[in-house]
């Protein structure tokens, strides 16, 4: 009745202190060359990993949920007409645009940008943002469970949480 | 997935309320927002037909606080239940972590019932879960109907898993927070089995976890007494669902433009490097898109404002092939809008760094070596010398120059004009003598 551990750990997205600090350095530079507003890394299923810049919207777990559930429309899309997804996904507003670019197999890089900046500069220096951060992932990906930092959540962590959801209705 | 991000000391979790068509979920939904505390809450996000049914999905973030030390977020997702949506239900169903099946207790909807759980069944299954594994509780909706099924017939019909199931009237809010605190404990105690071995005796990988609590097989424990009083179904708000108009620039809507990006050595007005004293190749101008606020090279030899230091190594701070920490943004961003800045100090040094040849980087973009410059330019020495080859190098400027082409290109027409004069002048003139 269980999930099995295995798979669980191959399915489970952890994310540590050192790479998320990677992951945002990379998008600091990228931000401070193309001049974009925000660059925001959500996974497949519409979870936040890490924003950098201002934040685009209040809500930016809303706003990650609806990237994660267009990107994954596109793909389909793209699947009916025989492609294996469309790589990168534009929105142009009036005055504020997005970018949404596959970033390795299970994460996306949204990109916010303003009139301060145009689309030909975001996608020039988002080619090689996404290199390198597909670099970074591959290098979590590679790295043995033996040498991720030894943390967890701490032993009461579900009971915590339970109470908490009775506390909350 | 659970994304556990150690980082941010945050767990967000998924779950999908799934169920056939009008069943009520996106109600239930819609009550959890209601009750839910401000501060616990985000939007409700919808995206649906006018007929308020659902499109693809409703959301919403329900925030438990930190727990453990842990920001703990649930993402909690309807899905449309009409058979015909079924391709964007199996995009909601992706990375779920814990389901929560809405079943009408209708009579008249047993099949459909039925044919939703299936379905849920085959979803699952594409993206390699399995419904027996995956947490999940069944709720039993609608109970008010009159001709509601018995929860015991609706048991053997539709829970052969032996999930926990709950009683509810959705749009009473009754029902709903038991089936919702029942499935986020179940998905949390699956997170806690697999993560919390790691806290305490420190398991190392590939070692099996402890025995997950068995899954309740008896009915449901009796459920708490819900308050009557009817909640007033407020509208919800649909507004991030909304498509703002367009407006697109024309900037735009040409291919995708690559800029050059050139080192804006000719804002040097100190030492300027002989590389650059030639203005760009006209094919240049049309390539970059005309509201480029990137730091580029003056179009001739006209004077330019000069640009910061800082400006000037954005051109080249791309190519370094280690990671590092940007400083933070906005004091320089390279934007059209912003005033060039004066040369806060000296320009660096350009002859004490002889011009490296590049080593290689792993991560040449393809698309932007075709415009690296074949030599790297003297200018480039004190940042792309020091730190690797730059890979957004300046073109240099070796071919001639348009300026120089026009004017060959009139010189020769002037020129033939002349002989040409000078040709039927000598002509008449000859004829006229022979005349």
């Amino acid at each position: 009745m269980r999930i099995s551990d295995q798979k669980l750990r191959a399915d489970r997205l952890v994310f540590y202190a050192q790479d998320v600090s990677r992951l945002d350095g990379e998008l600091d530079g990228f931000l401070e060359f193309s001049g974009a507003r925000c660059a925001v890394l959500v996974d497949k299923e519409g979870h936040l990993v890490t924003r950098r810049g201002e934040a685009a919207s209040s809500n930016m777990e809303s706003l990650s949920a609806l990237v994660a559930g267009t990107f994954a429309a596109t793909r389909q899309m793209a699947h009916l007409l025989g492609e294996e997804a469309f790589a990168n996904m534009s929105h142009q507003g009036a005055r504020q645009s997005i970018q949404v670019s596959m970033v390795g197999e299970r994460t996306l890089l949204a990109i916010v940008w303003d009139e301060r900046t145009n689309l030909g500069l975001v996608r020039f220096y988002a080619q090689e943002t996404i290199k390198r951060l597909e670099r970074i992932f591959l290098d979590i990906a590679a790295r043995p469970p033996s040498a991720a930092p030894e943390v967890g959540l701490s032993d009461g962590y579900s009971k915590e949480a339970t109470a908490a959801l009775d506390d909350l209705f | 997935m659970v994304q556990i991000n150690f980082a941010q000391k945050s767990v967000t979790v998924k779950i999908v309320y799934y169920g056939p068509g009008m069943s009520g979920k996106t109600t239930n939904l819609e009550i959890v927002h209601q009750r839910a505390p401000e501060s616990n809450k985000g939007d409700l996000t919808s995206i649906s037909t006018d007929g308020d049914r659902t499109l693809f999905f409703d959301f919403m973030p329900l925030d438990l606080g930190t727990v453990a030390g842990m920001r703990t977020q649930f993402q909690i997702y309807t899905v449309p239940g009409q058979v015909y949506y079924n391709s964007t239900r199996k995009l909601v169903l992706q990375g779920v972590d814990g389901v929560i099946f809405v079943a009408d207790s209708s009579a008249s909807m047993v099949e459909e019932n039925l044919e939703s759980l299936r379905n849920l069944e085959e979803n699952l299954a594409e993206y390699g879960k399995n419904i027996d594994e995956i947490p999940l509780i069944i709720q039993y909706n609608k109970r008010d109907l009159p001709d509601a099924l018995p929860v015991e017939q609706l048991e053997a019909n539709l829970n052969r898993w032996g999930a926990p199931s709950f009683e509810a009237i959705a749009n009473t809010g009754q029902g709903v927070f038991p089936t919702l605190k029942a499935l986020a404990a179940r998905v949390l105690d699956t997170i806690h089995e697999q993560t919390g071995g790691r806290s305490g005796g420190q398991r190392q990988a590939g070692q099996a976890a402890p025995a997950a609590a068995p899954r309740p097989t008896a009915p449901p424990a009796p459920r708490a007494p819900q308050p009557a009083a009817p909640i007033p179904q407020a509208p919800f708000q649909q507004a991030p669902a909304q498509v703002q108009p367009t407006l697109a620039a024309p900037a735009f809507a040409a291919t995708p433009v690559e800029p050059v990006f050139q080192k804006p050595v000719a804002a040097q007005p100190a030492a300027p490097p002989p590389a650059f004293a030639a203005p760009p190749q006209p094919s240049l101008q049309a390539q970059v898109p005309p509201v480029a606020p990137a730091p580029r090279a003056a179009q001739g030899p006209a004077p330019v404002a000069p640009l910061s230091l800082s400006q000037t190594q954005h051109g080249l701070r791309l190519a370094d092939t280690g990671v590092r920490p940007a400083p933070p943004r906005g004091a320089h961003a390279p934007h059209l809008s912003q005033p060039p800045a004066p040369l806060p100090q000296a320009p660096p040094p350009q002859a004490v760094a002889p011009p490296v040849p590049p080593p290689a980087p792993v991560h040449r973009a393809p698309a932007a070596a075709p415009r690296a410059a074949t030599a790297p330019a003297p200018a480039a020495a004190s940042h792309a010398g020091a730190q690797g080859a730059a890979r957004l190098r300046p073109r240099a400027a070796a071919a001639p120059t348009p300026t120089t082409t026009r004017s060959k290109s009139t010189l020769v027409t002037v020129a033939i004009v002349v002989v040409a004069l000078v040709a039927g002048i000598a002509i008449g003139g000859a004829v006229f003598k022979l005349l």
